[in-house]
């Protein structure tokens, strides 16, 4: 039984071959590949030390780990007060979560422009209570709210699952010990719940470093991110070539940057579910 | 020995609308090894973690040692706890897991080193500091988890159903290095749990617990010997519980058959309940008896037979040395000292009160 | 007070994730079509969605690639969690591995690769191609939530079930698949929601006339979101809504029911409950979808050699004319829209999709006969082409020498909208946009061609202008510009401009119409030192299959009733001299913004097409200015 079950796994190798090896292999062979002549070239991967590129792919790098280090403060804390709800609650505080997705990402990106516009709905209720005006939208301010409200149940979920996880005599067991409630967190709560919030941060940082739409729609196209750069020279320029060089680095960096995350997380037990 | 360290006064406390403990009073003495016994769902876990501070009455007072803890946090309270699921960090090796209070309580390097290691010999593990939780038995874990409570030096240890996941031969092993525990350290314990033979083989004092209400309280011969209600009587031990009619003092009715026993005050005509215990019935020939039945079952138990006898439309559980075949007939004779004769309760919180001291 | 904190905290975060949700609840019912306005309570939104065939066709594209995408997704995954389950340690950390990349990826690396596979297949990028993309995408989703479940089996209940005498397949789907049934449908509830929410992946492998609704919304985000949009949204936000109340609160009613004691009475029984949302819905559902499909199938089945392939830009023709022609011609109309020009070349020039007219602009008109993609138009077949405007025949001969390939349809200038509340000065020169008391009230457009043009003719140079010199000194003109710009922006213009957002911008003068009737303190000039003048016109590629129907097709849009329509529909100006007759509300008909006259338009050009060398220095320029 054991020997032929495996097997099951078949159609599934099939196409992470077909649909991930082969595709990843192919934007290889464009980025190293010249667009007029075919031949072998390193120039498309060395596109992204042009200032303009350099300066994107840092701005996306910025973005993504502050909007990341964001999602994780306002998260954690929502994930313990979630995990003390009792269980029959569960399954329903989860779909709340989920539920916005069910309201196109693109329009809620967009509600979000009539939101924080000069004349939005924050403004003139902020200007009715005589505030002073936020003046957030087409800055990277803005680019790194929409990536916070768009990724922030993605560092919820993982979070919250290894939280329930977590006896609970455990953290009263430290607060038996001595340990104030700051101790319980810092040596107790969050090294326990590490795979969760590794998980999180994959899941938050990679869509936040490798997003056009946010940017493109928020910070009103006045601010270039490496996604930005890779979608123009695909759906624009039509350079397929210097495009996958471009996407090759991205993924180096992400590679990078997970390889850095991943030896926190031994046993992948992080899981959204 | 006399003195109350810790004082429960008027402990009240509900979940979702449901009464866990009822007006609960109850005082634990120094160096007492007491046990909060009864079945699940009894409350005793609920009072222990008041005393523990993972819960806070929703009235009443705790007293420890002349102080008001109600609402203490658990961090600044005296005493530690051993979890039924041991609740072992698990990122941690055994040496972190029995260092950490006294880190928290930034005791020198030195001192914790000394303290692991007398911690661990005292519960036979010693060499396991850099292992990790997960690689051990629950025997051995469970021997971490005391570990890691009493190197905090703690006037009282909590234990909450400690033995609860251990097999049979492994959880007699425990009970006597608890006692051993509790004798080298001098301190109180007080001990949750729903097995009545670990409660009668280690306690001093026993708490029989049911329904948010204490039923009885004191030693465990007084307990098993002297039950005051129905309850305890079924719940310590095994027990014929059968309805009665106090005649007169010093004679009982059952099931139409008249019975010396030596209780008085009862009244005339009052019914009560009345329990024997399997162990104090003799059987006897059949006209010798004061009922008459027919054995009906029989197993043999190792130290004893078990039998089931048919006597006067009672199925009446018989231990004994001797053995009688099925079918055979047989009288059944039961000293009067042997006999406890109580009243029917008529609400459970007569039950409760009429206990109370 | 503990519990008072935490109940504000997750009030605000649930304000937070839900501040956007009410807002587009809010503008389903705003009764005027930008969301700058306010207009008053209307729920005609919500009866015109259901006549819009476009959206509910992407709406029914993204559910159909929702459910299969999820369910084939679901099957693979669950069976390869099953498999790697069984596997040795070292192979089980390899397929972990593999299963993750994915998810490493990021959306638009995945949306590239497999773009750049299905290319190299010589697969035509649309439905099925999205399909597949939705597949790969969702079945590590479900892995991931099969594989703990898997975990917790308790193996010993499945050999229980082989002792009790079934085959290893009756087993596994008796005892170890109910356990893993929560896995399994979270699993696919999750790849289901995120295959329907997915945009970017969406928007590298889809093709030109398959939409799904983020794609579409996409392309409106660039022209101004329909209503019907919010109105969609939003009715498919409270269905969810609504069943999931339905299926989380009925436990307690359950509870009540049982409490009442008698179980005859139990209507929602747990099984049966099970059964409703288990089985029964979901089998409806994909019921419905399935009878749409072959519904939609049967409507736009090629089915006979009489038609016209027209591939046009998006919302670039009054639905109702399509109709009119089939029914006055017989012949079949098959429509496809695309989005930008640069989108549309590569498509014709591949040919892998033979199309019979096309609605191009000017440069790539002339882009197009450079590279020998047009056929010359047969002129007898298109009488009504007379009724062009000869000035505009003129203007087209810059990209058309000799009139022989395209029929003009819309046409327009880019000038200046500016609040006349916001701004005392007369405004006639593209100076003012370098104003610095203007500071972040200035909208710019979002592409090359108009931008540089701008600048270039604000510096007296032609926007065709192909000098190094003089493009350097625009980009560093735009350069300097762009700290006093709010945002570059293509069709939301109008809107931040209606509702006074910015007090300049940039502006093509068919949306400047619409935008003057919404807000009568905005006016639009042409400056003096002249402007983009711009056509679209109708070609036809030289492999088109059907020429005779496609000219009877450009000789219908000219008829003067027709063009009439288009023109109120579209709001661009038409070029067809009889139907500007035809139009009754005199400021329009002689609007100098729809219609200016020969004199204004002195000093304006068309773009023509530079040549692929200077197109990408127009583009390194432009993204130099961008990234600045």
């Amino acid at each position: 039984m054991k020997n032929k079950s495996r097997f099951l796994a078949a159609p599934f190798t099939v196409w992470a071959v077909g649909f991930t090896i082969i595709p990843l292999l192919i934007v290889i062979y464009y980025a190293f590949t010249d667009n007029e002549t075919g031949g072998f070239t390193l120039s498309n991967l060395a596109e992204i030390s042009s200032p303009e590129n350099m300066k994107a792919l840092a701005l996306a790098l910025l973005l993504s780990v502050v909007s990341t280090a964001i999602c994780l403060i306002l998260a954690y804390p929502l994930a313990m007060i979630l995990a003390q709800k009792s269980v029959n609650q569960t399954s329903f505080i989860v779909l709340i979560f989920i539920l916005p997705m069910w309201m196109n990402f693109l329009l809620r990106t967009l509600a979000w422009q009539t939101l924080l516009e000069k004349n939005g709905v924050i403004n003139s209720v902020l200007s009715f209570l005589h505030l002073p005006a936020l003046e957030i939208i087409n800055t990277p301010g803005a680019i790194i709210l929409g990536m916070v409200y768009n990724f922030l149940p993605f560092m919820v979920l993982p979070i919250y699952n290894v939280m329930i996880k977590i006896d609970k005599d455990v953290v009263n067991a430290a607060r038996d010990l001595g340990a104030n409630p700051l101790q319980t967190l810092t040596r107790i709560l969050i090294p326990l719940s590490l795979p969760g919030i590794i998980s999180g941060i994959t899941m938050v940082f990679i869509p936040s470093l490798t997003t056009f739409v946010i940017s493109s729609m928020l910070g009103g196209s006045k601010i270039l991110l490496i996604g930005n750069v890779i979608e123009q020279e695909f759906q624009q320029t039509n350079n397929y070539h210097v495009g996958s060089g471009l996407s090759l680095v991205l993924m180096l960096f992400i590679l990078f940057s997970m390889a850095v995350t991943a030896k926190y997380d031994k046993d992948g037990e992080g899981s959204l579910f | 020995m006399s003195y109350k360290l810790i004082n429960l006064e008027n402990i009240t406390k509900s979940y979702e609308g449901q009464r866990v403990l009822d007006n609960l009073n109850l005082y634990i003495r120094e160096n007492e090894f007491l046990t909060l016994l009864g079945p699940s769902g009894c409350g005793k876990t609920t009072t222990l973690r008041i005393i523990g501070g993972f819960e806070s009455p929703d009235s009443g007072r705790v007293i420890f040692d002349g102080q008001d803890i109600t609402n203490l946090a658990p961090n600044k309270r005296q005493l530690n706890t051993v979890f039924q699921k041991y609740a072992l960090f698990t990122h941690m090796s055994i040496a972190e897991n029995i260092a950490f209070g006294l880190k928290i309580k930034g005791k020198s390097q030195e001192y914790i080193k000394d303290k692991i290691k007398y911690a661990l010999k005292l519960v036979n593990l010693e060499g396991y500091e850099h292992r990790s939780p997960a690689s051990l038995s629950g025997g051995q874990q469970q021997r971490i988890a005391i570990a890691r409570a009493i190197v905090n030096e703690p006037k009282v240890l909590l234990l909450d159903e400690p033995l609860g996941a251990l097999d049979l031969k492994l959880r007699q092993d425990m009970q006597y290095e608890l006692i051993r525990l509790k004798n080298e350290l001098g301190i109180t314990f007080i001990y949750v749990t729903h097995d009545q033979e670990e409660a009668l083989t280690m306690s001093d004092t026993i708490v029989v617990m049911n329904q948010g209400y204490i039923q009885q309280i004191g030693t465990p011969e007084d307990i098993y010997n002297e039950p005051q209600n129905a309850f305890v009587a079924d719940f310590i031990g095994d027990s014929n519980i059968i309805d009665g009619v106090m005649l007169e003092d010093r004679l009982v009715k059952i099931l139409g058959a008249k019975f010396p026993c030596v209780d008085t005050g009862f009244g005339r005509n009052k019914p009560v309940d009345v329990v024997i215990r399997p162990e104090d019935i003799d059987l006897v020939k059949p006209k010798k008896g004061i009922i008459t039945g027919r054995v009906t079952n029989l197993i043999f138990r190792g130290v004893h037979y078990e039998m089931d006898v048919e006597a006067g439309g009672y199925t009446w559980l018989v231990h004994s040395t001797d053995m009688v075949p099925v079918g055979e007939e047989v009288g059944i004779w039961v000293d009067p000292f042997d006999i406890q004769i109580m009243n029917k309760p008529e609400s459970v919180h007569e039950e409760a009160v009429s206990v109370e001291e | 007070m503990k519990k008072f904190i935490q109940r504000f905290y997750m009030g605000l975060i649930f304000l937070f994730l839900y501040a956007p949700i009410v807002t587009l609840l809010v503008l389903s019912f705003n009764s005027s079509k930008t969301r700058a306005k306010w207009g008053g309570f209307t729920g005609q939104w919500y009866v015109s969605l259901f006549q819009n065939t476009e959206i509910m066709q992407a709406l029914y594209n993204t559910l159909l690639i929702a459910v299969l995408a999820a369910l084939i997704a679901t099957v693979i995954g669950t069976m390869g969690a099953l498999g790697i389950n069984h596997m040795r340690r070292r192979s089980r950390a390899f397929f972990n591995g593999l299963n993750n990349v994915p998810i490493l990826n990021g959306e638009i690396v995945i949306g590239i690769s497999l773009m750049l596979l299905f290319l190299a297949c010589r697969m035509t990028l649309g439905f099925t191609t999205i399909l597949l993309a939705h597949i790969t995408f969702c079945i590590p989703y479900v892995i991931l939530s099969v594989m703990p479940k898997l975990k917790q089996v308790n193996k010993s209940t499945y050999e229980a079930a082989l002792d009790l005498g079934a085959s290893p397949i009756r087993a596994f789907f008796l005892v170890v698949f109910p356990d893993i049934l929560p896995g399994v449908l979270s699993g696919f509830l999750m790849a289901f929601t995120l295959s329907l929410d997915d945009f970017i992946i969406t928007y590298f492998t889809k093709g030109p006339g398959v939409d799904t609704l983020s794609t579409k919304i996409y392309s409106e985000v660039r022209k101004g979101i329909k209503p019907e949009m919010y109105a969609l949204s939003t009715l498919m936000f409270v269905t969810v809504l609504a069943l999931l109340l339905i299926v989380n609160l009925s436990p307690s009613e359950e509870k009540l029911l049982q409490g009442s004691g008698n179980g005859k009475k139990n209507l929602l029984s747990p099984r049966r409950r099970r059964l409703i949302f288990g089985r029964v819905i979901p089998a409806a559902l994909a019921a419905v979808i399935l009878v749409g499909g072959f519904y939609y199938g049967s409507k736009t089945r090629l089915d006979s050699d009489n038609q016209v392939i027209v591939y046009n830009w998006g919302e670039y023709i009054d639905p109702e004319v399509l109709d009119l022609f089939e029914e006055e011609t017989g012949i079949q109309v098959v429509y496809e829209e695309f989005e930008t020009n640069e989108m549309m070349y590569p498509k014709i020039k591949a040919g892998a999709v033979a199309y019979d007219v096309v609605c191009p602009s000017d440069y790539m008109i002339s882009k197009m006969i450079d590279n020998d993609l047009l056929a010359p138009l047969n002129w007898d077949n298109i009488p009504n082409a007379s009724n062009i405007g000869d000035m505009y025949y003129r203007t087209s001969q810059q990209f058309d020498p000799g009139n022989l390939y395209s029929v003009p349809y819309c046409w327009g200038t880019v000038g200046i909208l500016y609040n006349k509340t916001m701004v005392d000065e007369p405004v006639d020169s593209w100076e003012i946009l370098w104003e610095s008391k203007y500071r972040d009230s200035i909208l710019m457009q979002d592409s090359v061609r108009d931008s540089f043009g701008v600048a270039l003719k604000y510096l007296g140079h032609s926007l065709n202008s192909t000098n190094i010199k003089e493009l350097t000194d625009a980009q560093q003109l735009l350069i300097t510009q762009k700290p006093l710009v709010q945002a570059y922006v293509i069709d939301q213009v109008r809107d931040k401009m209606i509702s006074g957002e910015a007090a300049l911008g940039v502006i093509y003068s068919g949306e400047a119409i619409y935008t003057q009737r919404e807000n009568p303190d905005l006016e639009y000039v042409i400056p003096k030192e002249g402007s983009n003048v711009w056509i679209d016109s109708w070609v036809i590629p030289k492999n088109a299959p059907h020429q005779e129907n496609a000219e009877a097709f450009i000789n219908f849009l000219c008829r003067p009733d027709i063009a009439l329509m288009n023109f109120e529909y579209i709001t661009y100006s038409t070029p067809n001299e009889a139907a500007r007759e035809l139009i009754q509300d005199e400021d329009i008909r002689d609007s100098h913004i729809a219609f200016p006259d020969e004199a204004e338009l002195a000093n304006c050009e068309t773009f023509t097409y530079l040549g692929s060398q200077v197109d990408a220095t127009y583009n390194d320029l432009w993204k130099k200015v961008k990234s600045s």
